[in-house]
C-alpha cells in the first residue's frame, strides 16, 4: 500500500506533513513520490492565498476522476476554512484537523462512504484546539537529516485583518516546553544542524498558560544551555514572532547563545501606520523600530527578514511610499512581498479590494528593487570574508553544490563533495549577487572533525 | 462496511444559552448570557459563534468582570452575514462562545491612580463600559461620537462631567460635530493614559491628533473595530 502526500503552505504546514507521515507509514503505508501508483491520497491545504486553495480543487477533482478506474481514498487536512471545509466535505472521502491526526488510522480503517453525519458536521475548528497535544506526541518522519521544524505552538489569537488563521487553525495553544527542548535535544543528538522553532506567534509562545508555561525568552535560553553543553555546532531559528510581543528579552538571550542563530524574521507587512492599523497589527512603527534598533545594537552580525503585503486595502501610493521608506531605513536582507488577495473567513474578505491588479504588481516590482540594493549591498560586503555555511543541496550547475549561512543566505559552493551535505563548514565568498552569494569550501571531507552520528540519513547525491 | 461517523456535536462549556436581547437602539442590541465561570479582563473580547454555523465573529465585552452577566453590544449591519442572525436570536437559543482574546485593557495599579481618556466611536464604547463597570473608582472621561444622540448606549450609566456625546448628523450631544474635531480642542495632562477603540478611521485621525499634542504613542492603547 502506499501513500502520496501534497503539502501546500508553509512551514508549519511542512512540519505537520511529517507527522502525518509518521502516522501512515507506521500503519505500513509506504510513501511515493508518484500519485498515479498510490492507494492513499493526501493533501495538507493552506487558506492563505486563493491559489493554493483552487490547487486543491483541481487536485481533488483529478483524483476523483481516477476513482472510476481504481480504489483510492482521500484526505484533507491543514489549515482549512470553514466555508471551504463544507465543500471539502464533499470532495474528500476523509477530512480531519491535525489535533485529530491521532485518529487517522481509525478513519481509514473504518472508511466506507461519506456519512450524512459528517455532511452536517459545520462546527468550524475547535478553537481551543484541546487535542492538540496528542498530535505532538507523535514522533515526525522528517523530511531532511540535518535540517528540521519543531512545532513549538499552534494556532493564533492576534485577529489581523488580512489573515484567517485564526479561523482555521483555532487559538494560541504552547506546546510543553520539555517537549520541546526533548525534540530539540534528540535532533542535535542525531546530527540535525537547522532547527526552526515553528508558530503563528513564536514570542506569545507560553502566554496561554497564564504562568504556567515559560516565555519564549526562557524557552531559548534552556535551548541555548542545552547547545553549550552539547559540543555541537548547529543553529536554532524561530518564525513567526509578532512585533507586538516581541520584546528586548529575546534578542538578549540570543546575543548570548552561539546555536541561537543571528537571523531574525520579523514581519512588518506595511509601513504605513494607518495601514497597520487598517490590518489590526497591534503595534506601531515607533514598536517596530525599536525592536530593529535592539536587534542591531544587541545582535550586530544578524540579517534581518520580513514579511509586506502590497495593496492591501486602502493602501495608496503615499501609504506605499511609507512602506517603501521603511524598507530604507530597515535595509532588509530579505522581505517576502506578497500581493494582497482577500481570503474568505478574513475580516478584510469583507471590504472592497480596492486597489488594481497592475498596481499591486507595479509596487511588488518597485518594492522588490528596493529590497535588492540593501542585500547586495550586505552581500558585497561578505567577499573575501569565511562564513560558515551549511551544505544543503546540488546546484543546477554540476560540479557545485548550494548552503546557507547562519544568516540564511544563499550560497553557491564552485565544489561538490556528497560527504559535506548536511555540514556546516568554512566558505571564503568570492563574489555577491543580488539575493546569494558564491564561494569555495575551505575544508575537504578529510578535515572535517567529528562526523556527524547520523551517517544513516546523509541524502544520496550523485558525486 | 464498516463507515466512520464523525461523533455529534458536544455541547460543552463553550456554549451558552442566551438570556437576554436587551434592545437599545432600532439596530443596536446587547445580547446577555450567562457568565457562569468565564474570567475575563475588563477591555477583552471574545469569538462569538451561532450554533450550527460556521462562522464567527469578535466582539469586546460590554459587561464588567465582576458583573452576573456576560454581554457584548451589537449594531446590526445592513445586508450583512452574522449580525442579522444575531438579531433574530431569542432567550434560550444557543450561542458558542470562545475567549478571552486580546491586551486592550488597563492595569488594577493604573487603575487606582492613573488618568484615563476614553475614546471611542459607535459600539466601540463596549470594552469601556466593562472598565468602567468594573473599576468604580477610575478617574476617567469617556469621549463618544455617534452620528445621532439616541446612539449614546446607556448613557445614565455615566456621570454627566465624564461622558462627552459627540453627534455628528444631530445638535443634542455634548458637541456637536465629529469627535475628532472635539479632540482637537481639548487639553490633557501629561501623564494621561488614552484608550482608543471604533472603526480604523477614527484611531487613525485621533492617534495623529493626540500625537500631534505631543503625547508618546506608549501612551496611546487601540483596539481596532472592523
Amino acid at each position: 500500500m502506499k501513500y502520496h502526500l501534497i503539502t501546500l503552505g508553509c512551514q508549519m504546514n511542512l512540519s505537520d506533513s511529517e507527522r502525518v507521515a509518521a502516522v501512515l507509514e507506521s500503519m505500513g503505508y509506504e510513501r511515493t513520490e508518484n500519485e498515479e501508483e498510490a492507494n492513499l491520497l493526501g493533501m495538507l491545504a493552506c487558506s492563505v492565498r486563493q491559489k493554493p486553495i483552487d490547487k486543491v480543487y483541481n487536485k481533488i477533482a483529478q483524483w476523483n476522476r481516477w476513482k472510476n478506474k481504481r480504489n483510492l481514498i482521500t484526505f484533507v487536512s491543514g489549515c482549512i476554512l470553514p466555508a471551504d471545509k463544507e465543500k471539502f466535505l464533499k470532495s474528500f472521502d476523509l477530512i480531519f484537523q491535525m489535533s485529530e491526526l491521532g485518529q487517522l488510522p481509525q478513519m481509514i480503517r473504518e472508511y466506507g462512504i461519506v456519512t450524512p453525519a459528517m455532511l452536517k458536521e459545520t462546527r468550524p475548528v475547535m478553537p481551543k484546539n484541546e487535542h492538540i497535544a496528542e498530535m505532538w506526541h507523535i514522533k515526525p518522519k522528517y523530511q531532511s537529516t540535518y535540517e528540521a521544524f519543531v512545532p513549538i505552538q499552534n494556532g493564533c489569537d492576534k485577529f489581523c485583518t488580512f489573515c484567517a488563521v485564526p479561523y482555521t487553525r483555532g487559538r494560541e495553544v504552547s506546546r510543553p516546553s520539555a517537549e520541546i527542548i526533548d525534540e530539540v535535544r534528540h535532533l542535535v543528538n542525531q546530527g540535525y544542524k537547522s532547527i526552526t522553532l515553528l508558530g503563528q506567534n513564536v514570542n506569545s509562545y507560553g502566554l496561554d498558560k497564564n504562568g504556567e508555561e515559560v516565555n519564549f525568552a526562557e524557552l531559548l535560553r534552556q535551548i541555548g544551555e542545552f547547545g553549550k553543553t552539547s559540543g555541537e555546532e548547529f543553529w536554532v531559528y524561530f518564525t513567526s514572532p509578532h512585533p507586538q510581543d516581541m520584546s528586548r528579552d529575546v534578542i538578549e538571550v540570543i546575543a548570548q547563545y552561539d546555536c541561537l542563530a543571528k537571523q531574525i524574521h520579523l514581519p512588518m507587512q506595511s509601513g504605513d501606520e494607518r495601514v497597520l492599523i487598517k490590518m489590526n497589527r497591534r503595534h506601531s512603527m515607533d514598536k517596530y523600530r525599536r525592536i530593529v534598533a535592539d536587534i542591531r545594537e544587541l545582535l550586530p552580525t544578524a540579517t534581518l527578514f520580513t514579511d509586506i503585503i502590497v495593496g492591501f486595502t486602502s493602501e495608496g501610493e503615499t501609504e506605499f511610499q511609507n512602506t517603501v521608506a521603511a524598507m530604507n531605513e530597515f535595509r532588509f536582507n530579505m522581505a517576502y512581498i506578497a500581493m494582497y488577495s482577500p481570503r474568505p473567513g478574513a475580516a478584510s474578505y469583507r471590504w472592497e479590494n480596492e486597489v488594481l491588479t497592475d498596481d499591486k504588481k507595479d509596487r511588488h516590482h518597485r518594492l522588490s528593487e528596493v529590497l535588492k540594493v540593501y542585500s547586495r549591498e550586505y552581500n558585497e560586503t561578505l567577499v573575501g570574508k569565511t562564513v560558515r555555511v551549511l551544505v544543503n543541496g546540488t546546484d543546477r550547475k554540476t560540479g557545485f553544490s548550494t548552503g546557507l549561512t547562519e544568516g540564511k543566505i544563499n550560497v553557491r559552493l564552485d565544489h561538490f563533495d556528497a560527504a559535506l551535505m548536511g555540514q556546516i563548514v568554512d566558505v571564503k565568498i568570492t563574489s555577491a549577487a543580488d539575493f546569494s552569494l558564491q564561494g569555495s569550501p575551505t575544508q575537504t571531507t578529510s578535515l572535517i572533525p567529528n562526523p556527524s552520528p547520523k551517517e544513516k540519513g546523509v541524502q544520496t547525491v550523485d558525486a | 462496511m464498516m463507515s466512520f461517523i464523525k461523533p455529534e456535536i458536544k455541547i460543552d462549556e463553550s456554549f451558552y444559552k442566551v438570556e437576554e436581547i436587551r434592545q437599545l437602539t432600532d439596530e443596536t442590541f446587547s445580547l446577555k448570557l450567562p457568565k457562569a465561570r468565564f474570567a475575563f479582563k475588563a477591555g477583552q473580547h471574545i469569538s462569538l459563534g451561532i450554533k450550527g454555523d460556521y462562522q464567527s465573529r469578535e466582539y469586546s465585552i460590554y459587561s464588567g468582570a465582576n458583573d452576573e452577566n456576560l454581554e457584548v453590544l451589537v449594531k446590526e449591519v445592513e445586508n450583512g452575514y452574522f449580525t442579522p442572525k444575531l438579531r433574530k436570536l431569542k432567550a434560550g437559543d444557543l450561542v458558542e462562545v470562545h475567549g478571552p482574546f486580546g491586551k486592550f485593557g488597563i492595569e488594577q495599579k493604573d487603575a487606582e491612580t492613573g488618568k484615563f481618556v476614553f475614546i471611542a466611536s459607535g459600539t466601540g464604547i463596549a470594552p469601556f463600559r466593562s472598565m468602567v463597570r468594573t473599576y468604580p473608582e477610575l478617574d476617567y472621561t469617556l469621549i463618544h461620537g455617534v452620528r445621532y444622540s439616541h446612539e449614546a448606549y446607556d448613557k445614565h450609566e455615566y456621570t454627566n462631567d465624564r461622558y462627552i456625546l459627540c453627534t455628528s448628523r444631530d445638535k443634542k450631544g455634548t458637541y456637536n460635530g465629529r469627535l475628532t474635531n472635539y479632540l482637537k480642542g481639548c487639553t490633557f495632562a501629561p501623564k494621561t493614559h488614552f484608550y482608543l477603540c471604533g472603526n480604523s478611521d477614527m484611531i487613525f485621525d485621533a492617534l495623529e491628533i493626540l500625537k500631534d499634542k505631543g503625547f508618546e504613542r506608549d501612551q496611546i492603547h487601540c483596539e481596532v473595530y472592523f
